[in-house]
């Protein structure tokens, strides 16, 4: 399959749950190395502690590891035995994690084409995974742009884009939000000319001098009104949430609301500030032990943090500082 | 890029109602996110439009900064400061947002030229050639374009004039439905 027919899905993937539940939750940040995996593991650890039935799931096909940040083997039944058809149902491959509320799918990472998934695989774990019946489900979505990881984050409720601040990681940041807008305007766009506008944009050179998402909806506006209007209401109803990690400072915290005001005025992205997770040595000493930093002691910090950032999700809320 | 092109609240991210303090605040949150090494900006921007941002947020502190220089700005806003968007249908305002009918092209050059909105303006904003605005105003129907494309083009017209885009261009296809052509025409 190449690149341009896997974009052109079909209309019938699922979109997200109706607002009111938001049960899927999804963690990407484009970047491999800001701490994806250990947000996942702490937000699930610290939502069942508030007595929320939560599953984690390790989307990182390729690189699963989720169950090492819980401090668990891996476990003998993976989301690869699903995928393989070698169990039927999701809920069995569900294992407990020692932890009262807190179950974990662990990652494919068990046969090596695992990052390659087809169209129908994908479309049927995710199906499955808005079976679960649990309050929140957490996936933990690998590194980079591809569209399997995309497809996961479109695909939730509660979409968290994770960043440390550092160039390199927000220069990635950007771009996974570029590209899974983009992914889901070229799935709303109705019309072989507007679909070719888009697929256009999509060309960070394109000759048309289609930069940025505002750009493009002024594109499609002289071509189609009504076209634009329906991508306009796509560009709305896109909300990915930020948290930024590894935080030392104020003006690092600040960088959160930063991207906010960023993405508002030069992308026409709406979206909000979830939180930030201070650093610590603690979480560290403690990714080399095999445990996690919610359990630690010395991980008072930056467990605070991660409560914050859950309550606020859970509550529909975003982080204003009042000095940023 | 849009809203660094607008008008100088929008340029500092604030209501035109803000306060000294406030532009103030805004100001500094805006030296910060495009100051040199802004994390949040350096990957997003080109280094010309990080000048072109900063050029405009200056521009705009220093006029905003300044009571007297915003009151003269406040007072050459279009409408009221700051609100390019059109009235709401329901709006309640000083001025009527819908015009007895029938509403001829005539009708609707009088509103424009009370409210100092120019047909380039309209045709620059709506990107909509000039012409049709001309042939709507001088209600030469055989020139105009198809229904399905006028009813935009009237809307379009409404908005950009404050007034209520659906009705007045309901009204106004209604009466050219009627057969009625000519500016000076009013009988239904």
């Amino acid at each position: 399959m190449s690149a341009a027919q896997s974009f052109a899905a079909p209309a019938r993937f699922p979109s997200p749950s109706p607002l009111a539940s938001r049960r899927i939750w999804s963690i990407g940040g484009g970047k491999g190395g800001i701490g994806k995996s250990l947000l996942a593991a702490s937000l699930g650890a610290e939502l069942a502690r508030m007595g929320k039935r939560v599953v984690l799931v390790d989307a990182d096909l390729g690189g699963a590891n989720l169950h090492t940040c819980l401090g668990v083997a891996g476990p003998p039944l993976t989301l690869g035995d699903f995928i393989q058809r070698r169990v039927e149902r999701i809920e069995d491959v569900a294992v407990e994690t020692g932890r009262p509320g807190l179950r974990l799918i662990s990652g494919a990472s068990d046969f090596l084409s695992a990052a390659n998934i087809n169209y129908a695989q994908k479309l049927r774990v995710l199906n499955r995974i808005k079976t679960l019946d649990v309050d929140v489900v957490l996936m933990d979505l690998g590194a980079g742009t591809a569209y399997n990881i995309i497809d996961f984050f479109l695909a939730s409720d509660v979409s968290l884009l994770v960043v440390v601040p550092e160039p390199t990681s927000i220069e990635n940041g950007y771009r996974f939000i570029k590209s899974a807008l983009y992914r889901r305007l070229r799935r709303a766009a109705q019309g072989d000319e507007v679909r070719r506008i888009v697929d256009c944009a999509l060309d960070a050179k394109n000759p048309s001098g289609i930069r940025t998402p505002l750009d493009l909806l002024a594109a499609v506006e002289r071509e189609d009104r009504a076209a634009a209007e329906a991508l306009r209401r796509e560009l709305r109803a896109y909300q990915p949430h930020f948290v930024v990690n590894q935080v030392r400072g104020e003006a690092d915290a600040a960088i959160g609301q930063q991207l906010v005001t960023a993405c508002a005025r030069h992308l026409g992205v709406r979206a909000t500030y979830a939180g930030f997770v201070r650093y610590d040595d603690a979480v560290w000493r403690c990714v080399r032990q095999r445990r996690l930093f919610v359990d630690d002691p010395e991980g008072g910090r930056p467990s605070e943090d991660v409560r914050q950032i859950a309550t606020r999700l859970l509550q529909g809320e975003s982080l204003t500082l009042p000095w940023a | 890029m849009q809203n660094v092109r607008g008008d100088h609240y929008e340029v500092l991210g604030i209501e035109p109602s803000a306060s000294g303090d406030e532009v103030e605040e805004a100001y500094r949150r805006c030296v910060v996110l495009y100051g040199e090494g802004s994390l949040a900006t350096y990957s997003l921007l080109e280094p010309e439009e990080v000048e072109a941002v900063r050029a405009r947020v200056h521009e705009a502190y220093s006029v905003l900064r300044d009571p007297d220089r915003r009151r003269e700005y406040d007072a050459a806003l279009p409408f009221e400061a700051d609100t390019p968007e059109p009235p709401e249908p329901d709006d309640v305002r000083a001025e009527p947002g819908v015009l007895p009918e029938p509403v001829t092209g005539a009708d609707l050059r009088r509103v424009r030229e009370e409210r100092g909105v120019t047909l380039k303006e309209i045709a620059k904003a709506s990107k909509i050639g000039v012409r049709f605005f001309e042939y709507i105003e001088a209600d030469r129907h055989a020139d105009l374009p198809a229904v399905v494309y006028l009813r935009g083009f009237l809307q379009e017209y409404a908005r950009a004039v404050g007034l209520d885009p659906q009705r007045t261009a309901g009204s106004y296809l209604a009466r050219m439905a009627r057969g009625a052509s000519g500016p000076r025409d009013r009988s239904a």
